[in-house]
């Protein structure tokens, strides 16, 4: 029975790519209106190409390297390593090296598919919106659908086949660790882009020039939009391809570990909840319509609501009709809620409906240096709620589990990751729409369309950033469950090797791992942060140069140079990422090598509990003050031009590489850090100087 | 290519150019290798017009196409107390370009607003550039500061605009400040509520404001007078022209 639910895992993988393929078809029909139009998307579609073109071919070095040491690493079979014994097997490291490759091609490809659908979507909405709000919303909601399901199928596919093939959670964990390597570097990537471009078309362009956004006389303009789509598109995706891998197979591992006759449907059992989700996505997709109000945000969070309930309602009769210990569907509904409750109270923090963006909009009179106090303030208050979800998820899934028979207190923890995970293809579907509109708004304004689409385009953006501001919220608190299982599962896995771990803050080395791990989070944030300020400065100086040079730009009589922006963008982020990856890879490897397994379980702890918080603050800090500068635009506390305004703009600036670089790549570090170390177990348990 | 004369306000100059006007504008806002940047408001004159006072046929022969055949962009034919030089009847039509170099251009009308209860905030743009609250409306107002013989501060023509108070008008003290960008606020309430309680019916509030004109804050247009009379040039409203002037609008809402 249980290799029966492989093969409808591949089965159902295989429908969402073909309903993503359908669908990628379907927005290619559409309208992608004149001549003009077609003109600026192909700047932004040919932007997006050459970033993807250099970064993919950095990713595949990357690749490469890492899959001959996998393989070398993995051919030796150190099951045995604790009675002093280790074979060598070199198919056992080709296996795991492929695995890894595997999981670096499929997340690739899902942003790939993602990227194409959305850069040609992006005109498409744009056009459709000009006829009416809800076909450009139809349009650009379809092609982030392309996106949630590609990737969850692609996901699902990958994990059944392998472990129909292998029998191994632990090669399931090479192909996790392909898809997190590729994740962290888009992500990071994408950010780094993404933010050097806006910071820099905003500073010259708005502030010094004086130009509105989206203004075709930015020579940043085409990156600023090129960026949305690899940071939030490709970066996004990416993130959480590697999370729902990553909790799925963190699960699987704890399943094995259980033992006994139940071992393979507890093994299995994760994979199920994700085909189950993605039957549910399937479905729920098809509740997204704008009704009557005209209002996508409602429309977004109805597909969200019914894709949960659908779920809930096929694991309760899977677990019923499938003998499965009730624990388990608890664990499950208890991660799923916590999720969604997460990332709407998450909207608490970034919404103009409530206090925190409220008040900073309203001290924003009082000068840029109160607006980053308070929001920065809020932003560290808004950790409280997540905080304790995930808390509650922890223990309410561990006792619920721990007091059944069946399961483990630790696999509940792992089957909530799971949970929360399984309904990523609509997560994701809502999330990749954000900058598709984004895209569109852009377009109508550089193609001069009328002011009612760019009105229709603004109101399609706006519920695109609230789907942006859930998805951020959900994604971390998954995260951090994630590396709760997956930290569990670092254990299980060097124990399997007949070495105990014992992670006990009286032990120096491991007091000295959390210390150390602790560090890595607010590092890799700087990393990333001073990159894009960095990148920006150069931008700007190029920005400031071709208005200084060619001052026909501005009056409207000369086109600027975007190609030499976006190449910038491009040449900056790629070459930034070197730091940060050594961090994610190696510093876990070095802690590990030098101060041993239980020093390396302290790091874990460190970094995942840093990592969380860090990620909540700015993700959380960023979105408000964004949303507050959106407020005082709206005619509040003096309007577009008063002190407020000035200050909002200040504390947006800021919140950019918070929310859009440091905060989300933190999901991928935490978890890239852990499969590192789950990955290289069984070697650190062999050889570990101290 | 046909010469044209305008009359800049920021500052006051009168210029010869080759360009149109909404060329001129940009021109004048963007700038080109000279650097010279901003907000700029200037008036199309009679190109017949002529004066004793202004070296006008003297500019006109210099400005000739340049030897690639470009336009010739500007020769300043008089800078300083240009305006009250100039007849009325030569002013045509007023150019208001946005920083980024957008331009609207809008028709004089010999109607002058109606006269609306509450206080008033005027921005000075010629000859001088202050900020000041009045009790009086904008037809009052020049007339006190153009041709009223007993006032001490007199100017011979003046060209001014009247900005939005919002509730402050009726209730400077509590009133909503709603989207009104002004700096120092709680100063713009101090001036409008002295107007109230003293025996005052001008003052001051800002002696020279250091951002341009907010123009998606004027509330009825610009007003150009000299000593024999008052001109108004409406600016269409907020529907008009987010309808028919897309651009400059949002340039103008920045």
């Amino acid at each position: 029975m249980e290799q029966l639910w492989l093969y409808i895992g591949i089965g159902a993988g295989i429908l969402s790519l073909g309903v993503a393929v359908i669908l990628y078809f379907w927005v290619l029909r559409q309208d992608d209106g004149n001549d003009r139009t077609r003109e600026v998307a192909g700047w932004i579609r040919k932007g997006a190409a050459s970033y993807l073109k250099r970064l993919y071919l950095a990713l595949t070095l990357v690749a490469v390297v890492l899959s001959f040491v996998i393989a070398i690493v993995f051919s030796f079979d150190l099951t045995a390593i604790g009675n002093g014994s280790a074979d060598v097997r070199p198919i056992n490291g080709f296996i795991m090296a492929v695995a890894f490759i595997a999981g670096s091609l499929c997340s690739a490809v899902a942003g790939y598919m993602g990227m194409a659908v959305a850069v040609h979507a992006n005109v498409r909405s744009a056009v459709g919106v000009s006829d009416n709000l809800n076909k450009g919303f139809r349009i650009a909601f379809y092609a982030g659908s392309v996106m949630g399901l590609a990737m969850v199928g692609l996901a699902v596919i990958g994990m059944c086949l392998i472990f129909l093939l292998t029998g191994n959670p632990e090669i399931v964990l090479g192909f996790s660790f392909g898809a997190s390597a590729l994740a962290l570097l888009a992500k990071a990537g994408g950010g780094i882009y993404t933010k050097t471009a806006d910071i820099a078309a905003d500073l010259v362009g708005k502030v010094e020039v004086g130009i509105p956004e989206d203004d075709p006389r930015n020579p940043a303009v085409v990156a600023d939009n090129v960026g949305d789509n690899v940071g939030d598109v490709a970066g996004m995706g990416a993130d959480i391809f590697d999370s729902y891998v990553a909790s799925t197979v963190a699960a699987m591992l704890l399943g094995f570990a259980i033992g006994g006759p139940d071992q393979l449907k507890y093994t299995i059992f994760p994979l199920i909840l994700c085909t189950l989700g993605i039957f549910a996505s399937l479905v729920g997709i098809q509740f997204v319509r704008v009704g009557k109000d005209g209002k996508p945000g409602n429309a977004l969070n109805f597909g969200t609501i019914a894709t949960t309930v659908i779920f809930s309602i096929l694991v309760a009769l899977l677990v019923i009709f499938g003998g499965y210990d009730f624990s388990v569907l608890w664990s499950t509904l208890i991660g799923l809620v916590t999720g969604v409750v997460i990332g709407f109270t998450t909207e608490f923090f970034t919404s103009e409906d409530f206090k925190p963006v409220l008040e900073t909009a309203k001290v924003s009179d009082s000068g840029a240096a109160i607006t980053i106090i308070t929001g920065f303030s809020y932003g560290l208050l808004s950790i409280f709620p997540s905080i304790i979800g995930i808390a509650v998820a922890t223990l309410g899934s561990f006792y619920i589990s721990q007091a059944s028979e069946a399961v483990t207190g630790i696999y509940g923890i792992g089957i909530s990751a799971v949970g929360m995970l399984s309904i990523s293809g609509m997560i994701v579907s809502s999330d990749a729409y954000g900058p598709i509109v984004d895209n569109a708004r852009g377009i109508a304004e550089m193609a001069g369309m009328k002011h009612e689409v760019i009105e229709r385009a603004d109101v399609l953006d706006s519920a695109g950033n609230t789907a942006k501001a859930i998805t951020k919220g959900f994604s971390i608190s998954a995260a951090a469950l994630t590396v709760l299982a997956l930290f569990a599962a670092y254990s299980e896995v060097i124990e399997a090797r007949g070495v105990s771990v014992e992670i006990s803050l009286r032990s120096p080395l491991v007091v000295a791992g959390v210390w150390l791990g602790a560090m890595a989070p607010p590092i890799f944030s700087a990393l990333t942060m001073l990159s894009v300020t960095h990148n920006a400065f150069e931008m700007i100086e190029e920005i400031r140069e071709q208005f200084r040079e060619k001052p026909g730009i501005l009056a409207g009589t000369e086109l600027p140079d975007y190609e030499k922006c976006v190449r910038l963008a491009a040449q900056g982020a790629l070459s930034s990422l070197i730091l940060p990856a050594f961090l994610a890879v190696g510093l876990p490897l070095l802690v590990g090598f030098l101060l041993g397994p239980d020093a390396l379980g302290g790091f874990l702890g460190g970094a995942i509990f840093t990592g969380v918080i860090f990620a909540l603050l700015m993700a959380n800090a960023g979105g408000l003050w964004d949303n507050a500068k959106k407020y005082i635009e709206t005619g509040q506390f003096g309007g577009v031009g008063s002190d407020a305004h000035k200050a909002g703009v200040v504390g947006d600036t800021v919140g950019d590489p918070f929310k859009d670089t440091a905060g989300p790549s933190l999901n991928t570090l935490i978890t890239v850090m852990s499969l590192v170390s789950s990955l290289f177990a069984p070697l650190i348990a062999a050889f570990h100087l101290f | 290519m046909a010469v044209h004369m305008y009359l800049s306000l920021i500052p006051e100059a009168l210029i010869a150019s080759m360009l149109e006007p909404e060329e001129f504008g940009t021109y004048y806002a963007v700038g080109t290798e000279k650097k010279s940047r901003g907000q700029a408001i200037f008036f199309e004159i009679d190109p017949k017009f002529r004066s004793e006072l202004f070296r006008i046929e003297e500019a006109l022969e210099r400005c000739v196409p340049h030897d690639d055949g470009s336009p010739k962009r500007s020769i300043y034919i008089a800078i300083y107390r240009v305006l009250e030089n100039i007849p009325l009847k030569a002013i045509q039509k007023l150019y208001l370009t946005t920083q980024d170099g957008r331009t609207l251009g809008i028709e004089p009308t010999a109607k002058l607003p109606k006269e609306e209860n509450g206080l008033h905030l005027y921005r000075e743009v010629s000859p001088v550039p202050p900020l000041v609250v009045s009790t009086l409306g904008p037809k009052s107002f020049y007339e006190l500061i153009v041709k009223s013989p007993t006032s001490l501060v007199k100017v011979p023509a003046i060209c001014f605009a009247e900005l939005r108070l919002g509730n402050l008008a009726t209730d400077p003290l509590h009133g909503d400040v709603g989207d009104l960008p002004y700096s120092n606020m709680e100063h713009l309430r101090k001036c409008l509520v002295d107007l109230k309680t003293k025996s005052v019916s001008t003052k001051m509030v800002d002696r020279l404001p250091t951002s341009g004109i907010p123009y998606r804050t004027i509330k009825n247009g610009f007003f150009v007078g000299n000593e024999e009379k008052l001109i108004h040039f409406p600016l269409p409203d907020e529907k008009e022209l987010v309808e028919k002037h897309y651009r400059w609008w949002r340039s103008a809402t920045m």
